[in-house]
């Protein structure tokens, strides 16, 4: 399988649709509107391309995911904010001793996952932003190993959460009461189905139960793996700048990837050649 | 004694003292001025090997060519808080080489062989990855040739690695060498107290 | 009482602007930062983050050291030159001299080279340097203003090394002597030129081009260790070739030597007109009987070859 760019969104700039410092956090919804978390703003872009919204947040954002109901999370240091989908403000969630900088959220029914970088692993909410328990943490390393300062996860149709843990090379599947179901990946400097350098991949998002796309930093490149581990294609990997590091990454509903790249603040957007990567 | 003898030697005294009087002088200026005892220093935010920005280079390794001592004075050294202890190093594994039996680098990055590698903390004897690891640079092999601190520098490491100067071994020349030949012009003297300060590299978050 | 009022103002407004960058700071503080390195609680089973080497250089009370040493030694060169006239105890002081300052301090820190750090404190606001180089630089110059260039004999490790190979002195024709000595000058100049040019320019060529240090080291870049041998070569025939052609601190010991008091004078009392002391100068420093205090090197060897108070003095 191979993919192709078709577009790049925001860059680095003082623009509207530009960013000026960072490009950290990721999402896409269901309409596949593109959502950005960088500087200290959200930024939304139409399947189009073009800004439609944004809106500015309290803390920089580290993530950005949208939930089933239209509802923005934005993870930060030490909280979430939500918002509705026009960027009104809605919540905060705070949880002073426990919840530290927050990298990526994710969803399954009745739940929301926080990751959570200060601690190493994944904090499990209900709804209402009651803390539930933890998952990634219950291992004789105190949590995942993540050198480049970022926890990474997506959650498949089934609840079952993928989570990077770089410093181990592998992504690593949990139930969400946080009980280890398995893992794939390796290193490997050479061949592009493992993960190279001291800690890959850096960052994971998951489309319905079969698709697991992955980036690496230095060399930064992504990629999409099926559920068992097998390497279905390396989707790009020249095009980011060299010194990119956690470049989040969302996939759409056509089978289209979006890939931030952190130091030019761009959103590549690729697509399959030949339709044949639909999401499952 | 004739007139003539007194008044040279009366001139002569005065020559001497304004002289005595320019010198004093000049060397109290230095001297309030003055700051300690200076040392030859890396300054790691201008270290090509340590700066982020230049990647997908041959390390520098002037400080190894230039250095007039037999074996550089400067040395690579492992500021141990900032080490990420990864399971797998690329500064002490060449990441790029062939992946061994053990799923490892099957080649070591320093020419030298000058970094020792060893699990620390609660030790898992059957997954080694579910480890976090040592990397011991022995200061006696190093010679200072930066492969490992370009290894380790970001996005690819966390710049744990730095070169710096053995003040032990540098013997202090005043135009040090290696300053001469730095393209980045980073080998400074600074005052001995700022020496082993270790400089904050920037990082892409 | 106005300027202490300016101060307050300054203090204040500066108290002020420090709670302004903290105001706008705190709603960004976050205590709780990422750590990409794991730390001792976080690698458990006992672990202790090993301290970090930190080598550290000579003690500066052993500078200091140095450079009472350099001043005793000048003291023991003025008091066996002017007072016990004896190239005896000047050759001792030479070869201690040169194992000292020579082969165990490696050459550094050196009054020849101070120049060009002297020269860029004087004149950049921004670049000073540490009291002891100052020392080192400014007491052969206080010493010179005395007594003549008593550094220049036995103390001076480059001259000491000269001293020693000096095996077979020919005469330089005055002439020749004098033209070579003006390289001494454009090196002077270059070498301040070049040490108070910014970077890149900015070189210490002094110290590049030093000839011995790369003898005092054992180790050295061949260029320098061959213009090193070169000179040693030479100076087996022609006197001290690097004091009296190149040296740019000899310059300036020469102007300060013009104004000394006092210098080394050939046994004023007993002259013989006999010449044997202006033939036995390997430095040309001696002219119609007298001393060219400037140009005298302080190595007593006019004294050995007298015959009314050298060792032939003494045999008889």
């Amino acid at each position: 399988m191979k993919y192709s760019q078709v577009r790049v969104l925001a860059g680095k700039g003082g623009a509207a649709d530009h960013f000026s410092e960072a490009l950290r956090g990721l999402a896409v919804d269901r309409r596949d509107s593109v959502y950005a978390a960088g500087d200290q703003e959200i930024k939304v872009f139409e399947s189009g391309g073009r800004l439609a919204r944004r809106w500015r947040t309290a803390m920089p954002g580290f993530a950005v995911a949208v939930a089933g109901d239209g509802r923005v999370f934005c993870g930060q240091p030490g909280q979430v904010e939500i918002f509705d989908g026009a960027g009104r403000l809605q919540a905060a969630w705070r949880d002073e001793q426990r919840l530290g900088l927050v990298t990526a959220i994710g969803f399954s029914t009745g739940n929301v996952f926080l990751a959570d970088a200060t601690g190493r692993c994944i904090r499990r909410y209900d709804g209402s932003g009651k803390y539930l328990n933890d998952i990634g943490n219950d291992n004789r390393m105190k949590g995942f190993l993540i050198p480049n300062g970022a926890v990474s996860f997506g959650v498949d149709a089934k609840g079952v959460i993928h989570s990077a843990n770089p410093g181990k090379h592998r992504v690593e599947r949990y139930t969400a009461g946080g009980a280890l179901l398995g893992h794939f990946g390796r290193f490997d400097g050479r061949d592009p189905a493992g993960f190279s350098g001291c800690c890959n991949p850096t960052n994971v998002a998951v489309t319905g139960g079969s698709r697991i796309w992955v980036t690496e930093k230095a060399g930064p490149r992504a990629k999409v793996y099926d559920a068992e581990g097998a390497l279905l294609a390396v989707i790009a990997s020249d095009v980011f700048d060299p010194n990119c590091k956690n470049m989040s990454i969302a996939a759409g509903s056509r089978g289209q990837v979006y890939v931030a790249d952190t130091v030019k603040l761009q959103i590549f957007v690729f697509e399959p050649l030949g339709g044949q990567g639909g999401a499952a | 004694m004739s007139d003539q003898t007194t008044r040279r030697g009366a001139l002569a005294r005065a020559a001497r003292g304004a002289a005595a009087l320019a010198l004093g002088g000049s060397a109290f200026y230095l001297v309030r001025k003055a700051d300690g005892q200076i040392v030859w220093n890396v300054d790691s935010a201008r270290c090509i090997n340590s700066r982020l920005g230049v990647t997908n280079v041959e390390a520098c390794n002037l400080c190894t060519t230039e250095c007039v001592v037999p074996l550089s004075a400067v040395r690579a050294v492992n500021e141990y808080s900032k080490c990420g202890r990864c399971y797998i190093c690329p500064a002490y594994f060449n990441i790029t080489s062939a992946v061994d039996e053990k799923g490892l680098p099957s080649e070591k990055l320093c020419p030298r062989d000058a970094i020792e590698r060893k699990p620390i903390g609660d030790i898992d004897p059957d997954d080694p990855a579910n480890n976090f690891y040592e990397y011991i640079i022995d200061e006696v092999k190093c010679d200072g040739c930066g492969k490992c601190v370009m290894a380790c520098k970001e996005p690819l490491g966390l710049g744990s690695i730095v070169l710096r100067v053995r003040h032990s071994l540098c013997v202090d020349c005043n135009r040090c060498a290696i300053s001469t030949a730095c393209p980045k012009d980073a080998i400074l003297q600074v005052p001995i107290e700022k020496a082993f300060d270790h400089v904050q590299l920037g990082s892409h978050d | 009482m106005k300027s202490r009022a300016s101060t307050l103002l300054a203090a204040a407004a500066g108290l002020i602007l420090l709670f302004a960058v903290n105001a706008a700071g705190q709603a960004m503080q976050y205590e709780r930062p990422v750590q990409a390195a794991p730390q001792e609680e976080g690698i458990g089973g006992s672990y202790k983050t090993p301290a970090v080497q930190k080598p550290q250089p000579r003690s500066y009370w052993l500078e200091v050291l140095d450079v009472v040493l350099m001043a005793v030694a000048m003291g023991i060169s003025v008091w066996v030159v002017l007072r016990r006239r004896s190239r005896k105890w000047v050759l001792a002081l030479t070869v201690a001299c040169l194992g000292y300052f020579g082969f165990y301090r490696e050459g550094c820190i050196c009054p020849i080279g101070s120049i060009q750090n002297v020269s860029v404190a004087l004149t950049d606001p921004g670049y000073a340097i540490p009291i002891v180089v100052t020392a080192v630089f400014f007491l052969p110059l206080l010493v010179a203003l005395f007594f003549g260039r008593a550094f220049c004999g036995g103390v001076c490790p480059l001259g000491a090394l000269q001293e020693l190979v000096l095996l077979k002195p020919l005469r330089v024709p005055r002439r020749l002597d004098r033209a070579l000595g003006l390289l001494r000058y454009a090196y002077l100049g270059g070498a301040v030129w070049l040490a108070l040019q910014p970077f890149p320019v900015h070189d210490f060529i002094i110290c590049r081009f030093d000839p011995f240090v790369g003898f005092f080291r054992m180790a050295g870049f061949a260029h320098m260790l061959y213009i090193g041998a070169a000179f040693l070569v030479l100076g087996i025939f022609v006197g001290r070739p690097y004091c009296r052609f190149l040296c740019p601190y000899g310059v300036l010991l020469e102007w300060v030597t013009r104004l000394a008091g006092r210098g080394v004078s050939i046994t004023p009392d007993k002259e013989l007109d006999c010449g044997l002391c202006q033939e036995s100068c390997p430095y040309g420093a001696i002219e119609k009987m007298r001393v060219v205090r400037p140009k005298c090197l302080y190595c007593a060897r006019c004294f050995e070859s007298c015959p009314r108070e050298g060792p032939l003095a003494r045999k008889r």
